[in-house]
């Protein structure tokens, strides 16, 4: 059953409601996190958006500016909803006026939309039912009937007609166990299917359910057996001792190297390093990913010829005016646009999801008299990519030092990111920057596993005059940035800035550790940092970080990655795509660019600059 | 050839006309063109747009839409565009014994969401007057972004040059837990004195239009603007919005 359909202007406007008599009783207003987390974060191209028990579903109408969003229970799978919305939209926007305000004369329409559409969908389903013998198993068949009645909440037993689709992701089972004796229900033909857990969470407060599904599967769900296995083996790393990281099956030689200065420091233990294997210099493989120059020429020559049709047909229109941008008249320019991007080292999956997204956002708009199809996508696209690199928080870092301070605690920073993309470089600039603020400073070696990582800080430490915590090597880091965190406020120390060791995102005992690390010490601030070289790795670096950090988060509410230090700037002259690409897959703004290899290299990324050097 | 043909011909018949034709058409021009810059000056004074600005939640679709209709009928979202139309004070047309034709109001009504404030750019210099809202009742959790914000907005260049008076609007006052106009005006002017340390220090590289705000040295106060600054309270949803329109009469065709 529908929970409610909501049609809206763009300005925010609400112009007509399903259910009135509730007014907005949705729980946690969903419709505002779809628009701040979804449709403006330019995702709009995507089919659903889910936001803790309900699914939403939306269409535009982009000529009138109006935004038509059904929502639904996230554990039903009503299959009309799409069909539901286009026919809304076909009708309302005959009836709308922008004059008017009331639309209440919809109510009949929208019954009407409903049911047909509704009927529709069983009709579908009859057929499908038809077409294949429905398995009828009786204990399956109690099973499906407890978990119906504890789905619906009012008990009217909802007709199935579970015709098991062939869906891949596992829902066969469930197809099955819910299709036999069930009788349809007169009103409401909504089928009730589960929904399929591999797609989304298992919601906490249907833990009977996740426990009776896994039992029927006969494959097992994806996230549910996942958080199963998860739990089990987070207990091992927590017996085993830390052992040494050996990154190919050779032998460890046993002659200790020790190579720490002596003089100096008398709070410094003697360091004992441990040679693991061979230096890996000679078998380090350097991958640099490539996404700019791949088919170059290819497109260049597929272009021109593209370009001479579109340029006659878009003049002819463009004179004539008055013509509605159709999916197929956007496909050139946003083709265009999209190599455009890719040249300028954009990665290639967010290329095409912001192609779509502006594409959706384009249909059905009327051309204006005079503007080719090229220019107004390519305003569109300059309006996304604005929207998109604007910070939706504050970037101003002081503010917070300044915050905390008055609190009395010290501001934790924690530097994470991948191998080799700048970590201490950047921290010791952030460190100067602070100082030339004011602010008191205090460096935390919580890098315990690179030789020299240091001593690199330690050196930094001594040419800014900044107190440096650390605990030698063969540390748990977590442990080390605890300390450091009641030392500084011991200290007084305004700033705790956190280096870690690098890690790729694949690797499960390293991001664990990370994730360890965050959770006990809760930092203020978690930068990821990396470079600007980085093409579609991007992508995958950022999410699965992302990802890592919130499945094996302790708490309710994960720490996710609040900020991006983009390294590395000087070296691209304008192939500037990486900042974009991380930034829409992670919403985190860039709060700093390291532009050079001096203390002074630092500066903040000027978003009207990189729009124009992507477009360009 | 034929353009000097077309020329010589044009030369003679105009010394064919009678002087004082001539001097008579030249001085009608003169002064329809003075005429038009004169009036063309006026105009841009007498600017009659309005701007609606604050955090996103912080009631402003519900204020345009109770200026302009007089209810705020089903109730909003969070605005993906701005809202900008031009018409009469909803309360000015009840009035029909004003003998003088109330002048049309040009509302806009910029989303606050972050992502979206570059808009409020373009909107900007055209404006006569600034509304910004604050949410009386959740204040306390927001107060240090609605500061921000506010501060982002009093630093703007065209706000300062063209001294465009700001009305501080505290919303949702008809709620059991809104606070005060004191309190909040006191709240945003201590924390805009702290952002006044923090914002001066940012990187020259970026700076694109920063003002120092007040006399640097003392306390911040809102009195210390060169632009007026006022306060006021108002509840969206259930219509008290007497404030406002003063505010929008006294600004509006001045």
């Amino acid at each position: 059953m529908l929970e409610q359909l909501l049609i809206f202007t763009r300005g925010g406007l609400v112009l007509w409601s399903s259910c009135r008599a509730l007014g907005n009783a949705l729980k946690g207003s969903p419709i505002d996190a779809l628009i701040r987390s979804c449709l403006l974060e330019e995702r709009s191209a995507d089919s659903s958006f889910s936001h803790e028990s309900y699914t939403l579903k939306w269409a535009f109408h982009n000529e009138l500016g109006l935004v038509f969003v059904a929502v639904y229970q996230r554990i039903l799978h009503l299959l009309y909803v799409d069909d539901l919305l286009s026919a809304v939209r076909r009708e309302f926007s005959e009836i709308y006026d922008p004059k008017r305000i009331n639309y209440d004369d919809f109510d009949e329409m929208f019954r009407q939309l409903q049911k047909e559409a509704e009927a529709r969908a069983e009709e579908m389903k009859k057929l499908k039912q038809s077409g294949r013998a429905p398995p009828v198993q009786a204990k399956k068949g109690g099973a499906g009937q407890r978990t119906l009645t504890g789905v619906q909440g009012n008990g009217t037993k909802k007709g199935t007609g579970g015709a098991a689709k062939d869906d891949s992701d596992g829902d066969t089972g469930n197809g099955r166990l819910l299709s036999n004796g069930v009788d349809n229900g007169t009103k409401g033909t909504n089928k009730s299917r589960v929904a399929s857990m591999g797609k989304e969470n298992g919601a906490p407060d249907t833990g009977a359910f996740d426990v009776n599904k896994l039992k029927m599967r006969s494959k097992t769900g994806k996230k549910g057996d996942g958080e199963k296995k998860s739990a089990p083996t987070k207990g091992e790393p927590k017996k085993a001792v830390k052992k040494n990281r050996v990154w190919d099956d050779k032998p460890v030689e046993e002659s200790k190297l020790d190579f720490t200065d002596e003089k100096g420091d008398e709070r410094m233990e003697r360091d004992v390093v441990v040679v693991r294997g061979e230096s890996m210099m000679d078998k380090e493989e350097v991958i640099s990913s490539e996404s700019e120059g791949e088919d170059d020429n290819e497109v260049e020559g597929a272009k021109p010829g593209a370009k001479k049709k579109g340029w006659f047909s878009s003049m002819f229109k463009s004179i004539a005016g008055n013509s509605t941008l159709e999916k197929a008249d956007l496909q050139p320019a946003l083709k265009a646009l999209k190599d455009r991007l890719m040249t300028k080292n954009v990665a290639e999956e967010i290329a095409e999801k912001l192609c779509e997204s502006v594409a959706t956002s384009l249909e059905g708009k009327k051309l204006g008299s005079f503007t080719r199809v090229s220019s107004t996508v390519q305003t569109a696209m300059e309006e996304a990519l604005l929207r998109i690199l604007t910070p939706k928080r504050s970037i101003d870092i002081l503010r917070d030092v300044h915050a905390a301070k008055e609190q009395g605690r010290p501001y934790v920073v924690v530097f994470v990111g991948v191998n080799g993309v700048g970590k201490s470089t950047n921290l010791a600039k952030v460190a100067y920057w602070l100082l030339q603020h004011d602010v008191s400073v205090m460096l935390a070696a919580c890098d315990t596993f690179r030789s020299g990582a240091v001593e690199q800080l330690r050196t930094h430490a001594r040419r800014l005059q900044i107190p440096i915590f650390e605990k030698g090597y063969e540390k748990d880091p977590a442990i080390v940035a605890k300390e450091a965190i009641q030392e500084a406020a011991r200290n007084k120390s305004d700033v705790v800035l956190v280096d870690t060791a690098g890690r790729m995102q694949d690797n499960e005992p390293l991001m664990r550790a990370l994730s360890k690390l965050i959770n006990l010490n809760n930092p203020d601030l978690v930068l990821f940092v990396g470079e600007a070289l980085v093409g579609n790795d991007a992508v995958d670096q950022l999410s699965k970080f992302n990802q890592k950090l919130a499945d094996l988060s302790t708490v309710a509410t994960a720490r996710l990655i609040d900020g991006i230090l983009l390294t590395k700037f000087d070296t691209i002259d304008d192939k500037v795509g990486a900042a974009l690409s991380m930034v829409y897959i992670s919403g985190a703004p860039v709060m700093f660019v390291g532009c050079g290899q001096s203390y002074t290299d630092l500066k903040k990324l000027n978003v009207k600059s990189i729009v124009k050097t992507l477009l360009k | 050839m034929e353009l000097e043909q077309l020329i010589d011909q044009t030369k003679q018949w105009i010394s064919e006309q009678p002087v004082e034709q001539i001097y008579l058409a030249v001085a009608v021009l003169i002064i329809t063109f003075i005429f038009f810059l004169v009036f063309s000056f006026l105009r841009t004074s007498k600017s009659n747009t309005i701007v609606l600005a604050g955090l996103s939640g912080s009631g402003k679709t519900v204020l345009f839409q109770q200026v302009r209709d007089g209810s705020s009928h089903q109730g909003t979202v969070t605005s993906m565009e701005p809202n900008d139309d031009t018409f009469v004070l909803h309360s000015d047309l009840s009035e029909e014994k004003k003998k003088k034709k109330p002048v049309p109001l040009h509302l806009i009504d910029v989303p606050g969401h972050p992502r979206l404030k570059p808009k409020l750019d373009d909107y900007l210099p055209q404006a006569a007057g600034l509304v910004f809202t604050v949410d009386a009742q959740d204040f306390l959790y927001n107060y240090q972004a609605a500061a921000e914000y506010l501060y982002d907005i009093l630093t703007k260049a065209i706000l300062v040059k063209k001294k465009i008076p700001v009305l501080i609007l505290c919303n949702k006052t008809d709620k059991v837990t809104a606070h005060s106009k004191e309190f909040i005006k006191k709240q945003l002017e201590k924390e805009i004195d702290k952002l006044r340390a923090s914002r001066n220090a940012i990187s020259t590289a970026d700076v694109t239009n920063e003002v120092v705000l007040g006399t640097p040295g003392t306390a911040f106060t809102f009195a210390q603007c060169q632009n007026k600054i006022t306060m006021a309270e108002a509840s969206g949803l259930t219509g008290n919005i007497s404030q406002v329109e003063q505010f929008i009469k006294e600004n509006v065709g001045r």
